[in-house]
């Protein structure tokens, strides 16, 4: 079970940093929305584990629920103001947007 | 040692899937991509004994925001969802829906729902997680490819 914990804390880590990355050089809001939806499952993944070899995981699973439904929300409303920005500024990609908000 | 190809084999998974999502220059094969991801995440919870963790993550990330996403890709196209090969997405669909009904009735068979029974809400707690975690894993197989031929289908044809 040792074994288990450690692969899953080391992917659900090495997630949550290659999603952080991606919505950094990520040109497109689209893909950085998809990004950040990887670095939230990298948390679920790694609070989960870490309450593997316990007895009583009560307390990792009720942040990992917590996460889902923050990461949820946060996620709606990212792709909300997305929708937004289109609208206004005909384009999804970042450097484009500041050049066109000058 | 079972155990530990599992976790190797749900991890090689995960990093397959988020990798096919991150560098793929489709922003509809990267959707796909993403909910395959969702739907491996939430097989790790059920085979680690978190049916409960595992059905939250299903439902949230691949049923609600990926359906949200796809909605945003529409909105904004930013991709057509053209990915091709409708005639064989039109036979794809009723084989996905007869092995997903037959599936279906392979997992629901033999188990008593809650009904009549003294404690009901207890008893279909005990149905829902009594579900094996493998005929979970081979109906979200079935759904997710249902999924991809269902936008193959709906993609514009040029």
């Amino acid at each position: 079970m040792v074994v288990d914990q450690t692969i899953l804390l080391a992917t659900g880590t090495a997630l949550l940093f290659i999603g952080v990355a991606a919505v950094a050089v990520s040109k497109n809001l689209l893909k950085s929305m998809m990004s950040f939806q990887v670095a939230v499952f990298g948390a679920n993944l790694a609070l989960f584990s870490s309450g593997l070899g316990f007895g009583s995981r009560l307390m990792s699973d009720a942040f990992v629920i917590l996460s889902v439904l923050v990461g949820a929300s946060v996620e709606a409303v990212g792709l909300a103001i997305i929708v937004v920005v289109y609208k206004k500024y005909g384009t999804l990609n970042p450097d484009e947007i500041r050049r066109l908000r000058r | 040692m079972e155990s530990e190809i599992i976790a190797l084999l749900l991890s090689g998974a995960l990093f397959a899937s988020v990798a096919a999502a991150l560098l793929s220059t489709k922003v509809s094969n990267s959707l796909i991509a993403l909910f395959y991801t969702s739907i491996v995440l939430g097989i790790a919870f059920t085979v680690y004994g978190d049916g409960l963790l595992g059905l939250l993550t299903m439902i949230t990330f691949a049923g609600a925001i990926s359906v949200l996403l796809l909605s945003v890709v529409l909105i904004t196209g930013e991709s057509k969802l053209d990915l091709g090969a409708r005639k064989l997405a039109l036979g794809a669909i009723p084989l996905a829906a007869a092995i997903g009904g037959i599936s279906l009735l392979a997992v629901f068979s033999g188990q008593e729902i809650g009904i009549g029974a003294s404690d009901s809400s207890f008893s279909v707690l005990q149905f829902l997680w009594s579900l094996r975690p493998w005929d979970l894993l081979i109906l979200m197989v079935v759904f997710a490819g249902a999924m991809v031929a269902i936008i193959s289908l709906l993609g514009k044809e040029e």
